[in-house]
Parts: C-alpha cells; sequence; structure tokens
C-alpha cells in the first residue's frame, strides 16, 4: 500500500490508469521514482495536454462540496449520534459522561418503546404493499393520451405538492364528528352515529395510513409512468393475440414490465413509513392519539429526546439507533426476499 | 492504483468525523473555575458581592418576534439607555421565534455566546438557571426586585445547579388571566352569565348543564387534557409536585381523582366534542365559530375573537378567572434573563433593568396594539389601568387583570412538553373509560416521575 499514497503520485495521469501505459518504461518504485519524476516532466503519454494540470486530486476537488456536506449533515451527526447514544447527554449540561448500555437497556424495558415499535412496523406492512400497487394501477389508468387526461395526471398528483400541514387540517375536517365523510353517511343512512375517526386510537392509524398513501399515490405514480414507457408495446400486443385480457395483461406484461420500479418504490416506502411523524401528529394531536396509543417510533423520540431545553439526547440517541438498525433489517430483508423470489 | 485510493481516504474521512463528534465528549471543566454547561464564567458574575463597575461599552439584547410591530418602541428605549450611559452600545437581535427558537437559544448557550440580555419564557428560564446560565441577581443585584409587584416578585424564583431556589430573571409584561364566555349559550344552558364559576368543579357542574341542554349542537370547552392541567389543578390546590420539585406528587391528592372523574362524566355526556380529545384543534377558533361555551383565558384571545368574529365578540362576557383554592391566579410573564457568560455583565444587568423599569414598561402597555400588563408597582397603579372607561369586553378584561395582578403570582406550574404528553395521554384514557381515575392518575404519576428521573 506504500506506493500508494498521496504525496508520492504527483503525477497527472487519468483516473483508474493502474498499470503503466503501453509503451511507457516501467518506472523504478518508491523514493528513486519520487527523485526522477522531480527533475523530469511526467510520463509521455500525457506531456503537454492538458491531462498535465490534472493532478490525482482535482476528481477530489470536484466532489469536495459533497463530500463536506454528506459529512457534515449526514456521516458527522449519524456517528454523533451512534456515540451519543452511550451517554446521559442533555442539551444544557455541558459534560456528559459515558452510561454503556444504559439506554439500551432502558429502551429495551420501555412498554412505550414496543408499543411505537409496533405501530411502525404496522405502517410499514400496510403501506408499502399499497403504496408499491395502488399507484400503479392509477398510473396505468392515466397512461393513455386520452383528451383532458392532462387534468386527472395533474389533480392526481396536487397532494404530493401541498404541505403535509395543510393536507392534516383537510383531513382533520373530513374526518371529524361532524366533517364531510360523517355528515354524508349520515345523510345517506349508511351509520347512525359519528364513526369516531378522530378519537379512536385504530381508526386514527389508519386514517393517518390513508393519509399518506394519498399524499403519496400521485409521486410514485410519475415513477410508474415513466417505468410503464419502458415496457414494449409488442408484448402486450402479443399477450391480446393469444387472447390474454386486461387483468391478465396486467399481471403477466405490465407487472413484471415494471418489477425493477417496483423494488425501488417498495424501498423508499418503507423507508417512508418507518418515518412517519406529521400524519399522526395532525390526527392525533400532540399525545400521539388518546393515551399516547398511535406514537410511531419518530414520535416517540420527539417525546424522549427532542425536547430542546429538557430533552434526554443520550436516550433518544438509543431509540433512533434503534429505528436505523429496523430500517435498515427491514430494507435487506425486502431485499432478500425479492432476490429469493426471482431466483 | 488510483482507485484504491477511495477506501484510504474513506476512513480519513470516517476518523476525522469520528474524533471531531468525539470532542463532544470532553466538555466541560472540572478544574475548580466557575462554568455554566461547557462555558468559563467571569469569576465577577458568580459568587457573593454585588455586581460593581462602569456601565460602558457594547452588550447584545435579544426579543422574540417584537422587531416588526414594536420596532419604534424598542429603539426608543435603546436610544434612551445610551444616551443617559454614554460609551453604551446595545445591539439588538430580534429573533423571529420559530418553532426552532429554543433549539437555536440553546445552541447559544451551548456555544457560549448568549446574549447578554435575553427575552426568555418559564420554561427556558428554569432550564438556563438550573445549568448556571443566568446571573444569580440575589447575590449579584439584591435590590434589582423593588420596582416589581411583591407577590410576583417573590414568586419568580427558580432553581440552581444545587435546587437552591434564586432570582435569576426580571419579571417583565405578562397577558393575565380571565374567564371568557359565551352569553347566548349560557343562557339558552339556563346559565347565568352574570354568575360564572368561582371553583374548577363549579366550572364542571355548569358545563354539565351545557352537556344536557344543548344536545350537541355546542360544547362547554374542548376535550383535551392538555389544555387543563396542570392550571386547573394548581388552581384547586392540589400539591403537583414534592416540596423538593423532584416527583409528582398530584396523584396522591383524593381531588384530582374527582377532577379526572368530572372530564370523563362530561366527556361522556357530550360536554366536550369527542374528536377533541387528543386533538390539536384550537380553542380560540372553535369559540370563534359559537360552538364552546368558555373561551381560552388569555385576555389577548379577545382582540383575536374581535377581529375575526365580531358577532362572538359581542355576546362575550368576561370574568375574573376562578380563584378556587389557591386565591388568586398564577401566571409566570415573560422574563429579562442576563447571561452569566456575558463578558459585560454590569452593563448588561444595567440595560435590563432599565428595560423593565416603571416607566419603559408602562409606555409600551399603552401601546393600543398589545394587550400586556406590567409587572411593576408604579405602572399598574397608572391611570391608564386604574380607570379604564368603557364596558366592552376588553376593557372588563383589562380593569380586571390589572386588579388582579396585584395578587397573582409567577409560579405557575411548568411541566415539559414530555411529562405534559405523558400525564395527558393517561388522563385521555380515562376519559375514554379503559382506566379508572385512579389507575390513570397513579400511572401518570408513575411516567412522569420516570421522565423527571431518567431527565426527559
Amino acid at each position: 500500500m506504500a506506493q500508494h499514497t498521496v504525496d508520492q503520485a504527483p503525477v497527472p495521469a487519468p483516473l483508474g490508469a493502474g498499470a503503466p501505459r503501453p509503451g511507457s518504461v516501467p518506472e523504478p518504485p518508491g523514493r528513486l521514482r519520487r527523485v526522477l519524476r522531480s527533475v523530469t516532466p511526467g510520463p509521455t503519454a500525457d506531456a503537454g495536454g492538458a491531462a498535465l494540470y490534472r493532478r490525482w486530486w482535482l476528481p477530489w476537488l470536484w466532489m469536495l462540496p459533497a463530500i463536506v456536506g454528506t459529512t457534515v449533515f449526514g456521516v458527522f451527526p449519524f456517528l454523533n449520534t451512534i456515540l451519543v447514544s452511550f451517554t446521559d447527554a442533555k442539551p444544557l449540561g455541558g459534560a456528559y459522561n459515558l452510561v454503556g448500555l444504559d439506554n439500551y437497556t432502558r429502551m429495551l424495558g420501555d412498554s412505550d418503546f414496543w408499543l411505537a415499535t409496533r405501530n411502525s412496523v404496522l405502517y410499514a406492512l400496510i403501506v408499502v404493499p399499497l403504496m408499491v400497487l395502488l399507484p400503479l394501477l392509477l398510473a396505468v389508468l392515466v397512461e393513455k393520451n386520452l383528451p383532458g387526461i392532462g387534468f386527472f395526471r395533474s389533480a392526481f398528483y396536487t397532494p404530493v405538492l401541498a404541505s403535509s400541514v395543510v393536507v392534516g387540517l383537510s383531513w382533520q375536517w373530513l374526518l371529524s364528528d361532524q366533517g364531510l365523510v360523517n355528515t354524508w353517511l349520515e345523510k345517506a343512512h349508511l351509520i347512525r352515529g359519528a364513526i369516531p375517526f378522530l378519537s379512536d386510537s385504530w381508526l386514527i392509524l389508519l386514517s393517518a395510513m390513508g393519509l399518506t398513501l394519498w399524499k403519496g399515490l400521485g409521486w410514485y405514480m410519475i415513477f410508474y409512468l415513466a417505468a410503464l414507457g419502458n415496457v414494449p408495446r409488442e408484448l402486450h400486443e402479443a399477450a391480446a393475440v393469444d387472447g390474454a385480457g386486461a387483468v391478465r395483461r396486467f399481471w403477466h406484461v405490465t407487472v413484471p414490465g415494471v418489477r425493477t420500479s417496483m423494488m425501488l418504490v417498495g424501498t423508499l416506502t418503507g423507508i417512508g413509513s418507518l418515518r412517519v411523524f406529521t400524519e399522526i401528529y395532525m390526527l392525533g394531536g400532540a399525545t400521539g392519539g388518546p393515551g399516547g396509543a398511535d406514537r410511531t417510533l419518530p414520535f416517540y423520540i420527539r417525546d424522549v429526546g427532542l425536547d430542546p431545553l429538557t430533552g434526554n439526547a443520550g436516550y433518544g440517541a438509543a431509540v433512533s439507533v434503534a429505528l436505523f438498525a429496523l430500517t435498515l433489517g427491514l430494507t435487506l430483508l425486502a431485499q432478500r426476499l425479492t432476490k429469493e423470489d426471482e431466483a | 492504483m488510483r482507485a484504491s485510493r477511495l477506501p484510504g481516504s474513506l476512513a480519513c474521512f470516517l476518523a476525522l468525523a469520528l474524533a471531531a463528534a468525539g470532542c463532544g465528549l470532553s466538555g466541560g471543566s472540572d478544574d475548580g473555575e466557575a462554568t455554566a454547561g461547557g462555558c468559563k464564567v467571569d469569576k465577577a458574575n458568580v459568587g457573593s458581592g454585588a455586581l460593581t463597575g462602569d456601565v460602558k461599552g457594547d452588550i447584545t439584547f435579544q426579543t422574540t418576534n417584537l422587531k416588526k410591530d414594536f420596532g419604534d418602541y424598542f429603539n426608543g428605549v435603546i436610544a434612551a439607555f445610551e444616551k443617559e450611559h454614554p460609551g453604551t452600545e446595545v445591539k439588538w437581535i430580534d429573533d423571529p421565534g420559530d418553532a426552532t427558537f429554543t433549539q437555536r437559544l440553546v445552541a447559544d448557550a451551548q456555544g457560549c455566546t448568549l446574549p447578554d440580555v435575553v427575552n426568555i419564557n418559564v420554561n427556558t428560564a428554569i432550564a438556563l438557571t438550573k445549568n448556571g446560565y443566568l446571573i444569580d441577581l440575589d447575590k449579584k443585584a439584591p435590590d434589582a426586585g423593588e420596582p416589581f409587584v411583591p407577590a410576583l416578585w417573590k414568586s419568580s424564583l427558580y432553581a440552581d445547579a444545587s435546587g437552591t431556589k434564586v432570582h435569576s430573571v426580571l419579571p417583565w409584561y405578562s397577558g393575565g388571566i380571565v374567564q371568557t364566555y359565551n352569553t347566548e349559550l349560557m343562557k339558552k344552558a339556563g346559565l347565568d352569565p352574570a354568575k360564572p364559576p368561582t371553583t374548577v368543579l363549579g366550572l364542571f357542574a355548569d358545563a354539565e348543564k351545557v352537556a344536557k341542554a344543548s344536545g350537541g349542537k355546542y360544547h362547554a370547552f374542548l376535550a383535551n387534557p392538555h389544555l387543563r392541567i396542570p392550571a386547573d389543578w394548581q388552581q384547586m390546590g392540589i400539591k403537583v409536585f414534592s416540596a423538593d420539585g423532584k416527583s409528582f406528587t398530584f396523584a396522591d391528592d383524593p381531588r384530582t381523582v374527582q377532577w379526572v372523574e368530572a372530564m370523563t362524566k362530561l366527556y361522556k355526556a357530550g360536554g366536550m366534542p369527542r374528536d377533541s380529545l387528543s386533538s390539536t384543534q384550537d380553542p380560540a377558533n372553535v369559540y370563534g365559530q359559537g360552538k364552546l361555551v368558555y373561551g381560552p383565558t388569555n385576555p389577548n384571545f379577545l382582540r383575536f375573537i374581535q377581529q375575526n368574529n365580531p358577532t362572538v365578540y359581542k355576546k362575550t362576557g368576561v370574568a375574573r378567572f376562578m380563584l378556587d383554592d389557591l386565591g388568586h391566579t398564577v401566571g409566570a410573564p415573560q422574563y429579562i434573563g442576563t447571561a452569566s457568560t456575558s463578558k459585560n455583565a454590569v452593563t448588561a444587568l444595567a440595560f435590563a433593568r432599565f428595560l423593565t423599569n416603571a416607566k419603559n414598561q408602562l409606555e409600551w402597555a399603552k401601546d393600543p396594539n398589545v394587550v400586556i400588563f406590567p409587572s411593576t408597582t408604579a405602572s399598574l397603579d397608572d391611570p391608564f389601568f386604574q380607570s379604564v372607561k368603557g364596558t366592552d369586553p376588553f376593557a372588563e378584561a383589562r380593569k380586571i387583570v390589572a386588579s388582579d395582578r396585584k395578587t397573582a403570582t409567577a409560579d405557575e406550574i411548568a411541566l415539559t412538553p414530555g411529562e405534559l404528553n405523558a400525564i395527558s395521554a393517561q388522563i385521555q384514557l380515562a376519559m375514554q373509560g379503559k382506566k379508572s381515575a385512579e389507575d390513570a392518575l397513579k400511572d401518570a404519576q408513575a411516567k412522569g416521575n420516570e421522565l423527571i428521573e431518567q431527565g426527559s
């Protein structure tokens, strides 16, 4: 590895040029090479060209802003969170101490943590399959170039653009006891008393899932619209000639054709649904539903660790690490299952 | 060859990031010097002996979202101070006061750059005092309390690092507290607007009449217990905390059980909107729609109603807040703190006292754009508060609060958001009938105590 270190390679060469170029003379290694290079110009193949000015660090320079950004806002906070999870850090406390696995022990013994984990996992298990399938159906629906179809595409996309808070407020009005949904159902004589969408903890959780789905449909519809364009038309025609109906063609031509996109959507929505906070807050309030029964992991993290004055940063970090592990675990599991499926 | 640099470089980055992350672990100082968090503190700012020295040099002064509406007033106060003390310069910072305001303030404190003079609320005052970020006025300015209403000053005490209660902040303005109600709906429910309740449980008794008469068309108030605790309990004279403040005691008082049972009964009877049990609905909005009998208790809310729902405003009655067992109202004012990390504490303290003096407070309270009440005895004695003209809800509120301020104390119990959520959650379960009042309170107290112990 020694010859790879920074100070020994001051000579311009294209990236990835590991072996000596054909025709160039192999150079002596180590110190001698450095001495030689200090008195002779670079390898003849590159001499005089723009490559003369191309230093090894040039690509790094171009990447520097991104690397600095990622390090400062991604890598550093991530590592810091892991470190903090082993401490008793408080926002204003100054010095803090290592407490070993205390935070993790507290976490595993806390029934609220497990309830939040259950809610988050449930959220993912229900939302992900629907979010993979429904936008595909929607995309198939608006794919054809019919007159006025642009209006529908835009309409389906609108919820994506609205802020979560505004959407949350609208849903509050829709689902309240005297809201639109209950009023309509009562007028249609389908129900007698209002359905407690906003005061029953299960209904709050399901309504929040509905909100997530409704807000995400348009976004993933766009993904699928792009993917659908790549499904060869001939396949559809061939299947039709063989007598396959619309449903059959959907399952046997369209779905296999957009399979990669489905995996992507599955992964993205999986990560997204483990991060749900706003939906629960808007429909379930500051406690996360009556009795805190609808709290998700991010909600729980906010409650225990994020208060700027009194939050227990150490414990909050430990739960964050658990959330990270859960996200990673579920993603890897999903990938593995898909691979087995393919094999 | 070049590609193989990647792992090496990545390793470097990781090492650097880890080292940077690790730096946080070695904060603090154990060498006997005065510190606040990880910050060194000027020796003159701590210990016994009043602060002395010339009032000169530069200081920073931070308010929260006041520049837009009151820029002229503050610039005037600053100019007057600088004129009175030549050689001083006050740099005024106005934080927008959005959702991340407290985080920024904490970051300033951690970075040892807390503004010299800073406007804070009660929760921030508690946290900053506990961690030594504010100057102890009992030691550094023993006469600082003179201009303030005695009841208010005596109760503006917060625990320092050792648990001793100290004066670390100067009381500034407050909003006051009154009862507001829709007189028309009250009459409909068979209640006399001239006889508003005087106790918390009396309010619940009246509210039950509302539940019976309304048929679900209007309600007494919103259900979320979040909106009523710990204020209701404190007014009832229930000891929410133990004397040392290190554990909750509310569940040990049978009156708290009564309160939860009253909430549950009212909720089941339809005296509160069912879907407001845990919701984020703003009572001011629902009251403004004419759907609530009892409105929010903040006089500033009357201005909101006056501007947004003039018809409801005209029907609004105002009365003294239920004094109940406590006998007076509580409500922490806005505070002005002087940073212990200040490099120019003499000037900072002088400005803090100048800003909160009777003259300057009165001048601001007279601004027609605010509904605020000063903390100084002299300003409350001014005819502006003593001989209020008019009988509209607004004038009534001003009369009531101005007289109330003379006895009101600042020892409002401030729960952390985590504590408030944990306790509210259990009471919600009781209101839904999923737990008995006793069990819910016991669990609420246990969860609250756990949060105190764990520090979150």
